[in-house]
């Protein structure tokens, strides 16, 4: 059990920037998750807590001991690796085995102990056969297996579940979420599923070339992202996300006005989620569109409309579409919901917008290139 | 297409096709079969004469009894192989081949069993009688015992198995996984030193043996058979350690291992038939070597194989070809085994192949 603080940590390979200076600070028994697209530094970030890289600058801290010069063998850190790296020739009970060997452990306590890691997560069946003879989730919890027996203070995921199948995922989500908060370990899964990350992680860390983009509980990034990315990456379907420009209490987004709950000039994006614009059947709102797809997914249904913002995505809970292709139907959405960003993508916290009560005439605007591809 | 259009006009012969794709299968296999047997007969039949000489007695003829096991071996050889192309699979076709390969058996006992002796081989067990039969001037006469000839080719083939699989290891683990000035540069050299040729080189390695005072020693020559072997076998193993995934040294590394303890017991059982692979190559290189025994051992104090079986057929009192077939035999005996054991691990080797 330990607490984790990165301080100022960099990494580079040769010319190449792969970890920009990151601050972190995970709390003893902690559950995070990192979220973010390949190649932004997840693996790097948990390869420099186990101590198999080295930091290019910075300090790894556990428990307020700077760890930089301590060894990957001495760091008490479990690590389940994407691949599982199980060792092919010995049997699921040596590879539980394993890092035991490397310890004090007598013969008996040391067979004690594996044969309650692989109860722990129901692999006692197992212990005579080799991984090769394994299913995949079967690899998976012998590989967490091993990586529990050691006792470790902190436990590290890499893309656990990337390699299972849908069913299969979601019960090794509960199953690892339960057992992360029996043992109470401070424990780091990356992955870059983000129903993975809000389902199980009590902070998500949300990464972006190298950079922390935010770090946050799954509804502060969701409902309150610090920028563009952080909105467009968390929520599926993915955020509306609209240009437009500041008039001072007015925005227009699209081919429309917006009325603003502050008062702000310059370039913007407007940002709505799909599930917080209503539908409603009589064309008789403020704001319209013309439903150009509908697409079923079992208890939602995400719909397509052209609208004056341009194409816009909607989703609806129902079993049902309520609406044919074609059909124009009234808009409304939730004002404290929608999300200002500036021309550099950061978030404008406490702008707002609504749909104004009177329709203004669309202006025509050279300043914004999305005008002309709306106006279509 | 074609069958929802015409569908009623004309029913497709299943059985008709089935037979001729039967057909076509037996074809393929009987040429490729045809093919594979005349292309081995030149390298098959030397063996086959070696072992029909050694097993002939003085006054024998030794071609007589090669025709007949020929004959019989070949006889023997198609019958199996029709069997297998035409008769059902199953029971049947196993107990046919049984008693084909029993009925040959037979037939080779009784056709040339009774022209066969063993006495060619007498030099195994009672050097002195054949020394003292073929003359105590004749080279069999002057040569320590086969047994030395055959413990030292041991010993020779044995530490340089030993050595190269030893060294290459570490230094093919090294090249695989580290990154280093000149790896790169490395890599191709060892490929060159494949390439060059050997015997190029023997006169500088005489002086070069004479200078460290190693010639006449065996260990001299074992010493220029392992660099010779080296790069080779390092290069080979390369190939099966890039295959060893980088994740699980790591993992072995967080679970509480040294580097060399991960490499010692994550990754070496993983590479275990590259080692076996490599080590019978060299293996069978050291047992076959005559070029540098010749050259460095210039007493002749001690013999390894290869020169105890050129000194039977340079005898200045006359060459006896039974004998010279019966060492033949001899020297070729271990390696045969070897290979027997090992053949599935060298199939597995591709060169700086990424099979493991
Ligand atoms: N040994 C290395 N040498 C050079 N560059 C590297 C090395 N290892 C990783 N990188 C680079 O660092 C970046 C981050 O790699 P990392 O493995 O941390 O990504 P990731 O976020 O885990 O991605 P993924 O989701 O695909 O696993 C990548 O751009 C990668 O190309
Ligand atoms: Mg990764």
């Amino acid at each position: 059990m330990a607490k984790i603080t990165l301080d100022k940590v960099t990494k580079s390979w040769g010319q190449t920037e792969v970890l920009r200076p990151m601050d972190l600070t995970i709390d003893d028994g902690e559950f995070v998750a990192i979220l973010g697209p390949s190649g932004c530094g997840k693996s790097t970030t948990l390869f420099l807590l186990a101590g198999l890289y080295a930091p290019t600058s910075g300090q790894i801290l556990f428990d307020d001991h700077t760890v930089n010069r301590v060894d990957a063998r001495d760091r008490n850190v479990g690590i389940v690796f994407q691949s599982y790296a199980l060792y092919p020739h010995l049997t699921v009970q040596q590879n539980i085995a394993f890092p035991l060997r490397f310890k004090d452990v007598p013969k008996d306590e040391a067979d004690r102990r594996v044969r309650e890691a692989a109860a722990l997560v129901q692999v006692d069946k197992l212990l005579e056969r080799r991984p090769g003879q394994l299913s995949g989730g079967q690899q998976q919890r012998v590989a967490l297996a091993r990586a529990l027996v050691k006792e470790p203070n902190i436990l590290l995921l890499d893309e656990p579940l990337s390699n299972l199948d849908a069913t299969l995922r979601i019960a090794m989500r509960a199953e690892i979420k339960a057992l992360q908060s029996r043992l109470g370990i401070t424990t780091l899964i990356v992955t870059h599923d983000q129903i993975e990350a809000t389902t199980m992680a009590d902070r998500i860390i949300c990464m972006n070339n190298g950079n922390i983009a935010q770090i946050g509980t799954p509804d502060e990034l969701y409902r309150s992202p610090h920028d563009i990315f952080v909105a467009g990456f968390i929520g599926s379907p993915p955020i509306n996300l609209i240009k437009g420009e500041a008039r001072g209490d007015t925005a227009l987004v699209g081919e429309r006005v917006l009325s603003l709950s502050a008062i702000y000039r310059g370039a913007v994006t407007f940002g709505l989620r799909p599930e917080d614009i209503a539908l409603i059947a009589s064309a008789d709102t403020a704001m319209t569109g013309k439903v150009s797809l509908i697409e079923p997914m079992g208890r939602e249904i995400f719909y397509t409309l052209q609208t004056p913002f341009g194409r816009l995505h909607a989703l609806e809970t129902g079993e049902t579409a309520r609406f044919v292709i074609g059909e124009t139907v009234g808009l409304t959405f939730n004002a404290q919901r929608t999300l200002f960003f500036d021309a550099e993508g950061n978030r404008l916290p406490g702008l707002n917008a609504d749909i104004t009560t009177t329709i203004h005439e669309p202006v025509p605007s050279v300043r914004h290139p999305s005008h002309a591809e709306v106006a279509q | 297409m074609s069958v929802t259009t015409s569908s009623s006009s004309a029913t497709p012969d299943w059985s008709r096709m089935a037979r001729r794709t039967l057909w076509n299968r037996t074809g393929f296999l009987a040429i490729v079969i045809g093919f594979l047997t005349v292309v081995s007969l030149p390298i098959v039949l030397p063996y086959l004469w070696l072992l029909a000489i050694s097993l002939t007695g003085k006054g024998g003829d030794g071609t007589t009894i090669l025709w007949r096991l020929f004959a019989v071996a070949a006889a023997g050889y198609l019958a199996l192989i029709t069997i297998a192309l035409f008769a059902p699979e199953g029971q049947t076709a196993k107990r046919l081949q049984w008693g084909v390969t029993l009925v040959t058996v037979a037939a080779l006992v009784a056709g040339v069993g009774p022209y066969l002796t063993i006495d060619n081989f007498a030099f195994l067990w009672d050097p002195a009688s054949v020394a003292a039969e073929r003359g105590s001037q004749s080279r069999i006469g002057l040569m320590p015992s086969v047994w030395s000839a055959m413990g030292n080719s041991f010993a020779f083939a044995g530490a340089q198995t030993l050595i190269v699989t030893v060294v290459a290891a570490p230094a093919a683990y090294a090249l695989s996984r580290f990154s280093f000035a000149g790896r790169e540069s490395f890599l191709r050299g060892l490929l060159l030193l494949h390439a060059f040729p050997a015997l190029a080189l023997t006169v500088a390695i005489f002086i070069q043996m004479y200078w460290m005072g190693l010639l006449n020693s065996l260990s001299g020559v074992i010493l220029v058979l392992c660099a010779l072997e080296l790069p080779f076998a390092i290069f080979v193993l390369k190939g099966f350690f890039d295959a060893v995934p980088w994740d699980i040294e790591m993992s072995a590394i967080t679970d509480g291992a040294s580097r060399f303890q991960a490499f010692r017991m994550v990754v070496l059982p993983q590479v275990v038939g590259g080692l076996i692979a490599v080590g019978t190559f060299t293996f069978l290189r050291g047992w076959e070597e005559y070029v540098f025994v010749q050259t460095l051992l210039i007493e002749k104090t001690s013999l390894t194989m290869s020169l105890y079986l050129f000194f039977v057929s340079e005898d200045s009192m006359g060459v006896d070809y039974s004998l010279v077939a019966a060492v033949g035999v001899v020297y070729v005996l271990p390696a045969l085994v070897l290979y027997i054991f090992t053949q599935k691990y060298l199939t597995q080797m591709s060169f700086g192949g990424i099979k493991g």
